[in-house]
């Protein structure tokens, strides 16, 4: 070897003693195993909290197996999520909520048009959209009857 | 147990590079400054006067222990595995010291004054761990 030395491999690393479970934290973990997302919720405040901590640190009272919901999934059957580029965007945006077609025929290139949402219940400014996503503004998107959009249209967007 | 690793890879610039490729080559090199010292390792400026320091120089692979520090139980990042001494080594034909693990052996042979010599490892790559440790010069 002649080339000269410029760079130095520096490698660094820390390790941390993790403590045991706690009982509530093995009890989600069966939970989990088990297709079921549980939280807490206060008994005061209501606010559910996922994982549950056994406590509301807002309250500060116990929450126990009594507080007990469950959590998460809301879908119950088969979905499609969806990288939907809008005509005129160079920008996609990440979509659920295809009705009027089959999972089967979903494709790349497929037309869609949004279904809003009625006046009045697009989410409001502060809490819907946050600046990520349509939020509620758009209930789902159903198929146009178009014809596909060729993939090389759609190269060169950011994704 | 969670480990936290940051694998970095730095760049190490003309002077340390080169202090660097001389360890893969199994050589010393050092820096002269404008007064004349000779730093191992080297420096980029000299210490004294913060002007730039870029003559390279080679010294000897072995040296004399300048200080020594006697670890009885190593730990497990510690570049030996057994009792060995963190030791600041002049090798010669430089003015300033490096510091090393001294396979020693015992607490009793940590001493300053001591004649001393790199123990090369096996294979080198580019590294400060090219020099495995410090071993006694034989007489």
């Amino acid at each position: 070897m002649t080339d000269p030395v410029q760079f130095m491999s520096h490698h660094t690393a820390v390790e941390y003693a993790v403590p045991e479970p706690s009982r509530l934290g093995v009890h989600f973990a069966e939970q989990l195993a088990r297709a079921r997302i549980i939280g807490h919720k206060c008994p005061q405040c209501g606010k559910v909290y996922v994982p549950p901590r056994g406590y509301c640190p807002l309250c500060v009272v116990e929450t126990t197996a009594a507080n007990e919901v469950d959590q998460g999934q809301k879908e119950t059957e088969d979905y499609v999520q969806a990288t939907l580029l809008l005509d005129g965007s160079d920008t996609t945006l990440m979509v659920t909520g295809l009705e009027g077609i089959a999972i089967a025929d979903v494709r790349t290139g497929l037309r869609v048009e949004a279904v809003w949402a009625p006046e009045g219940e697009r989410g409001s400014v502060s809490t819907g959209i946050r600046g990520v996503g349509l939020g509620d503004a758009v209930k789902s998107w159903r198929p146009t009857g178009e014809p596909d959009v060729s993939r090389d249209a759609l190269a060169e967007h950011i994704l | 147990m969670w480990k936290l690793e940051f694998p970095y890879r730095r760049s190490v610039g003309p002077v340390i590079g080169a202090f660097l490729t001389g360890l893969r080559d199994r050589r010393v090199i050092g820096v002269r400054t404008a007064g004349g010292r000779v730093m191992v390792p080297p420096f980029e400026y000299d210490p004294e006067t913060g002007e730039p320091a870029s003559e390279m120089v080679d010294v000897a692979s072995a040296g004399v222990v300048e200080r020594a520090a006697w670890v009885p139980e190593p730990l497990r990042t510690h570049p030996l595995d057994r009792p060995f001494a963190w030791a600041l080594v002049r090798l010669d034909g430089a003015d300033t010291a490096l510091l090393h693990a001294f396979d020693c052996g015992s607490a009793d042979r940590a001493t300053a004054g001591t004649r001393v010599r790199i123990r090369w490892r096996a294979e080198t790559v580019g590294h400060l761990s090219d020099i495995e440790c410090f071993e006694p010069e034989p007489a």
